[in-house]
């Protein structure tokens, strides 16, 4: 719905009478796209990007991250952990709740990826992850938990942000967010600390 | 390649800083050069623009251009970045006629000239001292004599190719390397407590590098380090490039 | 606030603790120095910059089309758009959405229209208790100041300052002034105060026209936490916010924080397409004199500005005289190109050497010394100079064209500096003299020198 049309006919008309050359053209973006770049290069420079935002990827020469997720995950319910997961195939000891904000208490929520981007270790999450198994979850999920962890193919890494947009699935009515590490501030004088209103941690499990 | 030369000497070289200009024009001479001074020289109108008053700048500016204006040379060559820089602008500002325009593509600062249009062969003199380059703004900036340190684009340093020549020079850099000492014209007297802190970190920058002098091409920049310097009493001295480069010829 | 006082007065008094300037000015410098190491591990760095400046210019020069397909798709998405041409008009729009859903608490996350807007004392008059939620906001929330920076606004304070603070409002113990402990103080604090928010109202930084989305980028996570948690949800932005599509947010994106902070990417990059299940999305699109500078081709470039802070760190000026001193919401080089006209001190583009660092270091190269010249041309001819240059420029510009009576002048000033002690001079030389050595005075003009000389060189030949 729109609202104040008064007001907005008066901000077009004004507009229509700018002193800026109407003739600038739209720059042609396309040449900024990757060329293809080797998987394993893309690894190593995601694994760089995502530690520059203080994020950890867990990726072991066994190939066996998800096996490692499934014992790690294990280990923090046995810990007392309130455990969310979104993800196929790991069971968290928490189910999603009515309200968003009963996800307070969350301490590990475990989220899919849908892709990340090496040069920052930015990784993206839309609306279809988010809703995971079929259960309609809250999108205020990965800012809320203590701790988040996150599950990525390695298929789906790409070199930089010019290569986000194909791949980020933002439907009509949607959200969707690239999320580069834990939570940060450094308000007071500068110092870096970790784990402002977001999660204290970010780990990413290589699949 | 031998040429004919005009100088432009910007009035606060010439009233406060005659040896830059004697420098420049002994410089230009040793390397082979025709060099006349026409008369009849004023201000740039840099003052005045700055602050806004471009209607206060016309006269003057204009006296300049013709000053210039029908004198026979290959180039006309300041050894002031900043004034040089204003000259330009202005001379476009108040005459857009194809005279004028031939004016201002005659026009060099000193440095530039030195490396973009006659190169120095070599030099007959050592110089065995370390200096420390001021890069002031408007020949950085805006006439590009080096790349800004803002800047990612192609790394290049007009002034330290020009200078590095010289038998026995070291050349260093203050921290932070070429940022504005705090002169800016009539910036000295209106906005005088910041000024004085900008110069004054400038100052110290410069002699924490323990070079004898600061060399610059902004007499300006000079003139307002030295009173900096002096003040705080620093083991630094203030040198135009000019001054060095004419020693070592 | 010093209010209508100069630029350089208000400078004046922050250089007087000049162990506090040093302070200021290399925190920073320090983020310059990061800003440096992220462009250059951009190889691409400069290209960016111009298409960031191209794709912002294109955008402009079609805003009213790309305002209305960004409307159209919106509505489309769900979206309510409202319209508002200044910031009284903005106000009232937010109040109204707020009231319709008796909203008692609204929590706030970053948003410089907002602060221009004065929106806080305006909701907070009307009932509606206001929480700033990045940490640096709500702390000078909670010390009753405005931003002094438009990315770290609590950057004029000391973590000893924000822990006395805090002891006082968040009762944190005395004498505490651990920057991570602090942060954990305000963590605590902020999360009750999200988790009972009836509604959430973030800034924009950048609306993408084609997707009918708004992209709000935080560290912290405090916009997403709000916007997140409660049915209501609210985003105001400039008409200068919009971007043609996501291949161009993403040129900006990856500028953004580099330029910022030198992060690599803010922590949280989030599109907002709709809103939440069962929710409500608003977003204000805001004029408040953004057209009126479109009419002034130069000024116009202002508008490309991202909000990136990267002028206002490498800034020798802001560093030496905090953001208080500009007598605007917005401070540093950005704050005097858009700014300057509500200056009524009439001074603000005077706080500047013209050195032109700000434009070099600007993502969507605004020529923001251009901008500032321009400013001081248009205070000029609107008769409205500062520092008494009304009165001396016109005398200073007849002295200066005429050659006789310039060397008249100065060779007067010579004489005097050569025969009257300096310490007699020094009290009459202003400014200059306050802080530096008077010039040691040449024994003739360059000029007069050059007659003698040719005159000898031609008597030799």
């Amino acid at each position: 719905m729109s609202h104040n049309t008064a007001s907005k006919q008066a901000i077009l008309a004004a507009l229509g009478q700018s002193s800026i050359n109407q003739l600038n053209q739209k720059p042609d973006l396309s040449g900024l796209k990757s060329s293809a770049l080797l998987q394993a290069d893309l690894i190593n420079r995601f694994e760089k990007g995502l530690a520059s935002v203080t994020g950890e990827l867990v990726y072991p020469d066994d190939d066996n991250s998800f096996d490692l997720l499934k014992g790690n995950v294990a280990q923090l319910i046995s810990q007392g952990m309130q455990v969310i997961s979104l993800v196929d195939g790991i069971q968290g000891n928490q189910l999603m709740p009515m309200q968003p904000h009963e996800l307070k208490h969350i301490d590990y929520a475990i989220i899919q990826a849908r892709f990340a981007v090496a040069e920052n270790g930015a990784i993206w999450v839309d609306s279809e992850q988010l809703n995971g198994i079929n259960t309609n979850t809250h999108r205020v999920l990965p800012f809320i938990c203590e701790n988040l962890i996150m599950v990525l193919n390695k298929d789906n890494i790409v070199a930089t942000m010019h290569d986000a947009p194909e791949k980020m699935h933002l439907h009509a009515g949607d959200f969707g967010t690239f999320i580069a590490g834990p939570s940060k501030t450094a308000d007071i004088e500068q110092a870096l600390v970790v784990g402002a209103h977001g999660a204290f941690s970010l780990k990413v499990y290589l699949i | 390649m031998n040429m004919k030369i005009a100088l432009f000497i910007p009035c606060l070289v010439n009233q406060m800083m005659p040896d830059v200009a004697i420098a420049t024009l002994s410089l230009l001479e040793k390397l082979g050069h025709q060099v006349i001074f026409p008369e009849g020289q004023t201000c740039c109108g840099q003052p005045m623009t700055n602050s806004g008053c471009f209607n206060e700048a016309r006269n003057t500016t204009l006296k300049l251009l013709n000053a210039f204006k029908g004198v026979e040379c290959d180039a006309i060559v300041c050894p002031a970045a900043s004034c040089l820089v204003a000259a330009k602008e202005n001379f476009h500002e108040f005459d857009q006629s194809q005279e004028a325009q031939d004016v201002i593509n005659k026009l060099y600062e000193l440095t530039e000239f030195l490396h973009d249009i006659a190169p120095i062969a070599s030099f007959k003199h050592k110089f065995e001292h370390t200096i420390s380059l001021q890069m002031s703004c408007h020949g950085l900036r805006m006439l590009s004599l080096a790349t800004p340190s803002e800047s990612m684009g192609p790394q290049f340093n007009k002034v330290e190719a020009v200078l590095q020549n010289i038998p026995g020079i070291n050349i260093v850099y203050p921290a932070p390397r070429d940022e504005c000492c705090g002169f800016g014209g009539t910036f000295a007297v209106d906005e005088g407590a910041v000024s004085a802190k900008m110069g004054k970190d400038k100052a110290h920058a410069h002699a924490a590098t323990h070079a004898q002098y600061v060399v610059g091409f902004d007499p300006s920049c000079l003139l307002h380090l030295d009173g900096m310097i002096r003040r705080q009493l620093l083991p630094i001295q203030t040198r135009h490039i000019a001054q060095i480069i004419d020693a070592a010829l | 606030m010093y209010q209508s006082k100069s630029h350089a007065d208000n400078a004046t008094i922050f250089c007087r603790d000049e162990n506090r300037v040093d302070w200021h000015s290399k925190a920073l410098w320090n983020l310059r120095e990061k800003r440096d190491r992220a462009a250059a591990s951009v190889p691409e760095w400069e290209q960016l910059r111009q298409l960031g400046s191209e794709i912002k210019l294109h955008t402009l020069s079609h805003l009213g089309d790309y305002l209305c397909q960004f409307e159209q798709k919106c509505i489309e998405n769900g979206i309510q758009v409202h319209w508002a041409k200044d910031a009284i008009e903005h106000n009232a729009i937010a109040l109204k959405i707020l009231s319709t859903h008796s909203v008692k608490k609204l929590v706030k996350s970053k948003s410089m229209l907002t602060e221009e807007c004065h929106l806080n004392p305006f909701l907070e008059k009307h009932g509606i208790e206001v929480i700033d939620t990045d940490l640096g906001e709500r702390i000078i929330q909670l010390n009753n100041q405005p931003p002094s920076h438009i990315v770290v606004p609590a950057i004029h304070m000391k973590k000893e300052e924000v822990g006395e603070l805090f002891h006082q409002k968040l009762n944190t113990p005395k004498g505490e002034s651990d920057p991570t402990r602090l942060t954990r103080a305000a963590r605590k604090h902020l999360r009750d105060q999200f988790l009972s928010a009836d509604a959430a109202m973030t800034g924009v930084n950048m609306a993408i026209a084609d997707l009918g989305a708004v992209v709000v980028c935080t560290n912290e996570g405090n916009a997403d936490m709000g916007a997140n948690l409660p049915k209501l949800q609210i985003h105001s932005m400039g008409i200068d916010k919009i971007v043609p599509d996501a291949e161009s947010a993403m040129v900006l994106l990856r500028m953004l924080a580099r330029n910022a902070i030198g992060q690599p990417i803010t922590t949280y990059s989030s599109f907002y397409r709709g809103s939440k299940a069962d929710g409500e999305m608003h977003i204000i699109i805001v004029d408040n004199g953004r057209t009126d500078i479109m009419q002034d081709k130069i000024l116009a470039e202002s508008l490309k500005c991202i909000r990136c802070g990267g002028c206002l760190n490498t800034c020798p000026v802001y560093r030496r005289s905090g953001g208080f001193s500009y007598n605007y919401t917005i401070p540093g080089p950005i704050g005097i190109a858009v700014g300057a006209q509500h200056d009524e001190s009439n001074t603000i583009p005077w706080a500047c050497t013209l050195c032109g660092s700000c434009s070099y270091v600007c993502p969507t190269k605004v020529p923001l010394d251009k901008i500032i010249a321009h400013h001081r041309r248009l205070k000029a001819e609107q008769g409205k100079l500062p520092f008494g240059k009304k009165y001396y420029m016109p005398a200073v510009g007849k002295l200066m064209s005429s050659p006789t009576l310039l060397n008249c002048a100065m060779g007067s000033a010579r004489l005097a500096l050569k025969v009257i002690p300096h310490s007699l001079i020094k009290p009459f030389s202003g400014a200059w003299g306050q802080y530096r050595e008077l010039p040691v005075s040449p024994k003739s003009s360059f000029d007069t020198w050059y007659k003698q000389h040719k005159a000898s060189n031609k008597e030799a030949k």
